[in-house]
C-alpha cells in the first residue's frame, strides 16, 4: 500500500513537472491558434541559460534562474514577432510546420554552442524528507510548489488583470476581442512573453531535478502534447487537472506495467479519455 | 533531431573529404592496395572516430614501412559517416566502386549492420573495432568481422563481477535499447544461476527528466547494489535520484559511464569506493599490447584511446591477409582472415608475420587487442576490466581476461 501511494506522490511530483511545461503551450494554443512544437525547445533554451549561469559563471542558482527565465520569454516574444506573425495569415497548418522547423534550428543553435555530453547544474545533491513512510526530496516539492504557484497567479493575471481578461476575450474570439477595441498586437505580444516564461520556468524545473543534454528538451514535446490534447482547448484550468491525470497514470502504472510502458500510458490516458470525452476535459471546442 | 544535424555535418564533411581522395587518387600508385577508412568523425562518437582513423594510419604507416604487402603497399580513403547508416552506405559505395578498396574498416554498430548486404554483394570485407551490437552475432562471419567482442561479452563479465563480488540481492536498471538489453540479459541468467535474488528487473527510456517512479520499487527492496545499465543523461539522473532516495549499496555501470565526467555530474563522494564500472579492454599485460602502446607513444607522443588497438589490429589482419591470400581482392581476404588469427607460428606483427608467410609458415596473428581468433559470426573473444572509484577517479581493481569465460 505505501509502495503503490509512493508511486501516486511521484505522479504528483511528474504531473507538476508536465503542467508546468504544458501550460505556455496551451496559452499558445488558445491565443495564437496554432501548436507551437518548437515550445519544448524553450525549456531547453531556459535550462541551458541557467546551466551557464550558475555552473558556468558561478552565479547562485536563483538569480541565475530568474535571468533564464526573462531571457526565454524575449527569445519567445521575438521568435514569435519575426517568425510567425508574418506567417500567422497562411494558417494554423503552415505556423505549425514552421514551428517544427524553428524546434529545429534552436536544437541546432544549442548543439553547436553547448556542443555533446552531459551537463549538470551547481547544486547539492536533493535531500529527501520522509512523511508516512513516504519519499520526496526538496527539489520534487519546489516542482509541486512552483506548479501551485504557477496555477494560482496564472489564474489571478488573467481574471484580474487588463491585460489577462485581453488574453482572455482574444483567446474566446479574436474578431469580437479586436472589434471591442482590444488592441490585438499588444495582447500577442503578452501572450508570447507569459508562455515562454512559462517555458523558461518548466527548463529551469528541468534543469534542477534532470540531467542535461542537448536533446533532453525536445524529448518532452509528446508528453506535452498528451497533456494539451487531454486537457482539450479551452481553458487553462484543465491543463492543471490533465497534468495531474497523465503524471499520476504514468508512475501508478509501473506498479503493474513495466517501465518501459510508461510514455504508451500516457497516450493510453488520452485515448481513453478522448473516447469518452472527445471534447477534451474543458468541455469547449475548438474555436 | 540529433541525425538530422549531423547528416548535414556529414554532407560537408564528405564534400571536402570527396575532394581530398580526389587528389589523393592523382598521387596513388598503380599497385596500391586501398582500404576505406569509414568512421563518425562528427556526431556522438566523433571523438572515438577519430582514435580509430588514427590508429588505422598508424597501421598501415607500419606496413607500408615493412615493405608493404605483396600487392603493394596499402593506401587509405577516409570518409566521415557521422554514424549515420544512410550516409555510410553512399561513401562505403563511393570507396568500393570508384576507390577500389578491397577492404573499408571502422564503421559503428547502426553502419555496420547496414552494409552487410553491400559488402557481400560487391565482395569487399567490412571490419569494425566497436561494433559490439549483438545483430553481428547473426548477421556476420563472410565478409564481415570485427576486432571487438559482442556487447553480450560485457554481459557475461558484468555477471561474473556481481557474482565475484558475493552480492545477495542486485537490482537491474537497464535502459531501454538493445545494446543495453541484451548484455543485461546475460548478466541476468549468470545471476539466477548462481543464485542471486534479482530484486527489481526494470527497463527505462531514456530522455525523462526524472526516474524516480522507476526508483521506487528499486529502493524499497534495498538490494546490496544496483546494475546500472544507461547512457549519461539518464545514468546520472538515476544515480542522483538513487542516492538522494537512501540507496547506500554498491553500484555496477556499464561501459558510457566509464568516463571521468561522472564525478562531476554525480558528485565524487557518493561514487567513490562504492561504484565501479564494466568495459571492453585489452589485455594490457601482453606483450602484443605493450609493443603496440611504445609505439603509438612514439609515433602520436600521446596514450592510445579507446579502441585504438582493435583497430590497429584490423590493418594488420587485412594486410597479412593479403599477403597469404591467393588474390589481391576482398575475396582473397575473405578466404583466408580466419586462418591469419589462427593456428600456426604466432606473430605480433605485420614484419613477423610477412616474413613467416614467406618462409612457408601458416601464422596466428596475435593482435595488440588479444587474441583475434573468431567465432562463426567473425567475432573475438573479449577481455573486460572492471575498475572502482577512488577519489574521483577509475582505477583498475578486476581484469578478465577472454579465457575467464570459458
Amino acid at each position: 500500500m505505501t509502495l503503490l501511494a509512493q508511486y501516486a506522490l511521484t505522479g504528483v511530483v511528474t504531473g507538476c513537472f508536465l503542467i508546468l511545461a504544458t501550460i505556455g503551450f496551451s496559452l499558445t494554443r488558445q491565443v495564437e491558434g496554432f501548436l507551437n512544437i518548437a515550445h519544448a525547445e524553450l525549456l531547453g533554451v531556459s535550462a541551458f541559460i541557467t546551466w551557464g549561469l550558475n555552473a558556468g559563471a558561478g552565479w547562485p542558482i536563483v538569480p541565475a534562474a530568474i535571468v533564464a527565465i526573462v531571457a526565454t520569454a524575449f527569445i519567445g516574444l521575438f521568435i514569435g514577432r519575426v517568425v510567425y506573425d508574418p506567417i500567422r495569415r497562411l494558417g494554423p497548418a503552415v505556423v505549425l510546420i514552421s514551428s517544427v522547423g524553428v524546434a529545429y534550428v534552436i536544437a541546432g543553435l544549442m548543439h553547436a554552442i553547448i556542443g555533446t555530453g552531459i551537463r549538470t547544474l551547481d547544486v547539492p545533491l536533493a535531500t529527501t524528507f520522509k512523511f508516512f513512510g513516504l519519499r520526496i526530496t526538496n527539489y520534487q516539492m519546489i516542482v509541486v510548489g512552483l506548479a501551485a504557484l504557477t496555477g494560482i497567479s496564472l489564474a489571478l493575471f488573467l481574471n484580474r488583470t487588463r491585460t489577462g481578461l485581453a488574453i482572455r476575450a482574444m483567446s474566446t474570439n479574436p474578431e469580437l476581442a479586436a472589434s471591442r477595441g482590444i488592441d490585438v498586437r499588444q495582447t500577442s505580444r503578452a501572450t508570447w512573453l507569459l508562455s515562454s516564461g512559462l517555458a523558461g520556468l518548466a527548463g529551469v524545473m528541468l534543469a534542477l531535478i534532470a540531467t542535461l543534454s542537448t536533446d533532453i528538451a525536445f524529448h518532452q514535446i509528446l508528453q506535452i502534447l498528451a497533456v494539451a490534447i487531454l486537457a482539450g482547448l479551452g481553458s487553462l484550468y484543465s491543463v492543471i487537472v490533465a497534468g495531474l491525470i497523465v503524471g499520476i497514470a504514468m508512475d501508478v502504472s509501473v506498479f503493474w506495467i513495466p517501465a518501459g510502458y510508461r510514455p504508451l500510458i500516457a497516450f493510453a490516458v488520452v485515448i481513453i479519455a478522448l473516447v469518452v470525452r472527445p471534447e477534451g476535459l474543458s468541455m469547449k471546442s475548438s474555436s | 533531431m540529433k541525425n538530422a544535424m549531423s547528416v548535414k555535418g556529414a554532407l560537408l564533411k564528405s564534400t571536402l573529404l570527396a575532394g581530398a581522395v580526389a587528389a589523393s587518387t592523382v598521387a596513388a600508385r598503380g599497385e596500391d592496395v586501398t582500404i576505406g577508412v569509414l568512421v563518425p568523425l562528427t556526431g556522438e562518437l566523433g571523438e572515438f572516430g577519430k582514435i580509430v582513423a588514427g590508429a588505422v594510419e598508424l597501421g598501415v604507416d607500419e606496413v607500408n614501412a615493412a615493405g608493404g604487402t605483396k600487392c603493394g603497399n596499402l593506401r587509405t580513403v577516409v570518409a566521415d559517416t557521422g554514424g549515420n547508416p544512410e550516409v555510410g552506405i553512399r561513401e562505403a559505395t563511393k570507396m568500393i566502386e570508384s576507390e577500389g578498396a578491397v577492404a573499408v574498416v571502422g564503421p559503428t554498430s547502426g553502419v555496420m549492420v547496414a552494409l552487410v548486404d553491400l559488402a557481400k554483394r560487391t565482395k569487399t570485407v567490412i571490419m569494425s573495432p566497436y561494433a559490439g551490437t549483438i545483430t553481428l552475432n547473426e548477421l556476420g562471419g563472410d565478409y564481415v568481422y570485427r576486432t571487438v567482442s559482442s556487447d553480450l561479452g560485457d554481459g557475461a563479465a558484468s555477471g561474473l563481477w556481481l557474482t565475484d563480488k558475493g552480492y545477495k540481492r542486485v537490482a537491474f536498471m537497464v535502459q531501454n535499447e538493445e545494446s543495453t538489453i541484451s548484455p543485461a540479459q546475460v548478466a541476468r541468467e549468470k545471476l539466477e544461476s548462481s543464485g542471486i535474488e534479482l530484486t527489481d528487473y526494470v527497463v527505462y527510456n531514456p530522455g525523462q527528466p526524472s526516474y524516480q517512479a522507476e526508483l521506487v520499487s528499486v529502493l524499497a527492496h534495498e538490494p546490496d547494489a544496483i546494475y546500472l545499465a544507461g547512457g549519461q543523461e539518464s545514468g546520472v539522473t538515476v544515480i542522483k535520484e538513487a542516492t538522494a532516495g537512501g540507496f547506500e549499496g554498491e553500484w555496477l555501470f556499464t561501459a558510457d559511464l566509464a568516463v571521468p565526467e561522472i564525478f562531476d555530474a554525480v558528485g565524487a563522494q557518493y561514487l567513490n569506493d562504492r561504484a565501479y564500472v564494466e568495459f571492453a579492454d585489452s589485455d594490457s599485460s601482453l606483450p602484443e599490447y605493450k609493443a603496440f602502446e611504445a609505439l603509438y607513444k612514439e609515433k602520436t607522443g600521446g596514450e592510445p584511446g579507446p579502441f585504438a588497438s582493435n583497430s590497429f589490429d584490423m590493418v594488420n589482419l587485412i594486410a597479412l591477409s593479403l599477403e597469404s591470400a591467393d588474390s589481391c581482392t576482398g575475396e582473397g581476404i575473405n578466404g583466408v582472415i580466419r586462418a591469419v588469427a589462427e593456428g600456426g607460428e604466432a606473430v605480433g606483427s605485420f614484419a613477423a608475420g610477412k616474413e613467416a608467410i614467406a618462409a612457408g609458415k601458416d601464422i596466428n596473428y596475435e593482435g595488440a587487442s588479444g587474441p583475434l581468433t573468431m567465432d562463426e559470426s567473425g567475432t573475438p573473444d573479449g577481455a573486460y576490466s572492471i575498475q572502482q572509484a577512488r577519489d574521483g577517479k577509475w582505477e583498475n581493481v578486476k581484469f578478465y581476461p577472454a579465457s575467464a569465460f570459458e
